[in-house]
C-alpha cells in the first residue's frame, strides 16, 4: 500500500509543473515530517558523531595502521638484509673452511714430508751411532785383546822361561830369558 | 491533484506506519522517537570507540582488533573508489556515514523499537501502540537528508579545494573532446547543455539520496509491521524470516549511501590523483 502511494506520488510530483510542483514538493517534504530545526539538530548530530569518530577511532586507527605498515616495512628490510647477510656469512664461512681445509691438508702434507724427512734423519743418525758404537766396541775390543795379548805374552814368556829353567836346571841368563821370551811370542804370532 | 498528493503522502489508514516521526513535547523542547533513537545510536558509538580505543597499542586485541578490521576495510574499499589520497582526506566522513547507518538500521531492528510507546489515550506500554517511543533513525528522512546535505555541503568545499571555481566550471561545463572548428564549437555546445543537466542532477543528489535510504528503511518497517498485523498469535514468527532480510538491507543501503557519495566526490576530486584528467 505505502509503496503504490510512494510510486503514485512520485509519478504525480514529475508530472505536475511549475509553481504547483514546487508547492506540492513543500507540502510533501512538511506531511513528511521535514522541518528545519529537526533537519538541523540531526546534522549536528550527524557532524558531532563524525567529530568523535574521527578523533577517537579513525585517527588513531589510521595512524596505527600507517606505524604497523612502517614496522612491517622494516621487519621485512631487516629480515632481507638479515638474509643477505646470512647468505654472505654462510658464504664467508663456506671460503673459511675451504681456506682452513687447504691448508690444513697443506699443513698435514707438510708434517708427513717433515715427519718422513726427521725420521730418515734419525734412521740415518742412528744407523750412524750404531756403527760409531760398534767401532767404538770394536777398537775397545781390540785394545783389551792387544792388551790382553801383551799380558799373554808376557806371561807365556815367563812361563816359558820358568819352565825351561826348571826342566834345564840351571839359571838363565837375561839374554837367554830374553831370547826365550822372543821366540815363545814368535811361535804364538805364528 | 495537490489534494490527492496530500492524502498519499499522509499514509494510508491510521494503523499504517506513519512516514513522519512521532514527536514528544518535552516542556519547550520537541523531540521526535527517531531523534530520540539517533542519540542512543551516536550515544552507543561514541562509548564503544571510546572502550574500544581505550588502550590502543599496536598489537590490537578485542574490540580494537574489531574497529580495526571495519576501518581497515572501509579504507581499501575507499582507496579503490577514490585514490588513496581523496580517500585519506575524505574518510572520517565515508567512515562516518557507513558506520552511523549500519548501526542506525541494525538498531531500528531490535525489538521494542516502534511497539513500546504510548497507546490510545495517551496510556503508556499499550499493546495498540499509537505513539512509539522509538523508531528507526532512517525511517525519518529529517536524519537522511540531514546526512545527504551534509554531503552536498563538504562536495561542495572539496570539490572547491581541489579545482578551484574556475576549475569546477571547466569540470561540469567543459568540452572534453579535443576536435576544433564547427565541429568543436557543436561538441563545446553540446558539453555546456550536458553541463546543464549534470548541475540539476547534482542538485538533485540531496533528493535521492535522502529519499533512498528513507524509502529502503522505511519500506522494511513496514513490511516488518505488515507481517505481524497477519496474525496476532504468529506475530513473533513470520516477520522473522524478513528481520534477516532487513538485516541485509541495513548494510547494504548503508554501503549504497557511502559508495555513491564517494564515487560522486571521486568525479568531481580524483582527477587530482591521475594528473588532471577527469573521470567523466
Amino acid at each position: 500500500m505505502a509503496t503504490k502511494n510512494m510510486i503514485h506520488l512520485i509519478s504525480l510530483i514529475a508530472t505536475a509543473g511549475g509553481p504547483e510542483a514546487e508547492n506540492i514538493a513543500v507540502e510533501v517534504a512538511h506531511r513528511m515530517g521535514v522541518n528545519g530545526p529537526k533537519l538541523g539538530s540531526q546534522i549536528l548530530l550527524f557532524l558531532v558523531v563524525a567529530f568523535v569518530l574521527n578523533k577517537y577511532a579513525f585517527g588513531p586507527i589510521q595512524a596505527i595502521l600507517a606505524e604497523r605498515q612502517k614496522r612491517i616495512e622494516e621487519g621485512l628490510d631487516n629480515a632481507e638484509k638479515i638474509k643477505r647477510e646470512l647468505a654472505e656469512t654462510d658464504r664467508l664461512k663456506k671460503e673459511i673452511l675451504t681456506k682452513a681445509n687447504e691448508q690444513a691438508e697443506k699443513m698435514i702434507e707438510e708434517a708427513k714430508k717433515s715427519a718422513s724427512a726427521m725420521s730418515e734423519k734419525r734412521i740415518l743418525e742412528a744407523v750412524a751411532q750404531a756403527e760409531a758404537l760398534i767401532k767404538k766396541a770394536q777398537e775397545a775390543t781390540e785394545i783389551e785383546r792387544g792388551r790382553m795379548m801383551m799380558e799373554l805374552k808376557a806371561e807365556v814368556g815367563r812361563l816359558v822361561v820358568e819352565t825351561t829353567a826348571k826342566v834345564v836346571g840351571k839359571v838363565l841368563t837375561s839374554d837367554d830369558q830374553k831370547r826365550l821370551r822372543e821366540e815363545a811370542i814368535k811361535q804364538m804370532a805364528a | 491533484m495537490l489534494n490527492s498528493i496530500l492524502m498519499l503522502a499522509s499514509g494510508g489508514s491510521h494503523h499504517e506506519l506513519p512516514m513522519y516521526a512521532t514527536e514528544f513535547q518535552f516542556g519547550p523542547l520537541v523531540v521526535t522517537n527517531s531523534m530520540i533513537v539517533s542519540w542512543v545510536v551516536a550515544l552507543g558509538l561514541i562509548i564503544f570507540v571510546q572502550w574500544a580505543m581505550r588502550n590502543a597499542s599496536l598489537v590490537p586485541k578485542g574490540s580494537q582488533n574489531f574497529l580495526e578490521l571495519v576501518v581497515e576495510s572501509l579504507l581499501t574499499l575507499l582507496e579503490g573508489v577514490m585514490g588513496r589520497g581523496l580517500a585519506h582526506k575524505t574518510f572520517w566522513f565515508f567512515a562516518s556515514v557507513f558506520i552511523f547507518i549500519v548501526s542506525a538500521n541494525w538498531f531500528g531492528l531490535v525489538p521494542g523499537v516502534g511497539t513500546i510507546g504510548m497507546g490510545a489515550g495517551e496510556s503508556w506500554f499499550s499493546v495498540d501502540v499509537v505513539k512509539p517511543f522509538f523508531r528507526g533513525v532512517n525511517a525519518d528522512v529529517n536524519m537522511t537528508l540531514a546526512m545527504a546535505l551534509t554531503f552536498f555541503g563538504m562536495w561542495i568545499i572539496w570539490a572547491l579545494q581541489s579545482n578551484g571555481v574556475g576549475g569546477c566550471i571547466r569540470h561540469i561545463f567543459g568540452s572534453k573532446a579535443d576536435n576544433k572548428g564547427v565541429l568543436g564549437l557543436l561538441m563545446a555546445a553540446i558539453f555546456i547543455f550536458v553541463g546543464v543537466i549534470e548541475v540539476v542532477s547534482i542538485a538533485f543528489r540531496p533528493v535521492s539520496l535522502s529519499c533512498r535510504l528513507f524509502g529502503n528503511i522505511y519500506g522494511g518497517e513496514y513490511m516488518l509491521e505488515s507481517m505481524m498485523a497477519i496474525n496476532e498469535k504468529l506475530s513473533w514468527l513470520i516477520p522473522l524470516p524478513f528481520y534477516f532480510f532487513e538485516l541485509l538491507v541495513g548494510l547494504v543501503q548503508a554501503l549504497v549511501f557511502c559508495l555513491l557519495t564517494a564515487i560522486f566526490t571521486s568525479t568531481m576530486c580524483a582527477h587530482d590523483e591521475s594528473g588532471g584528467k577527469s573521470h567523466h
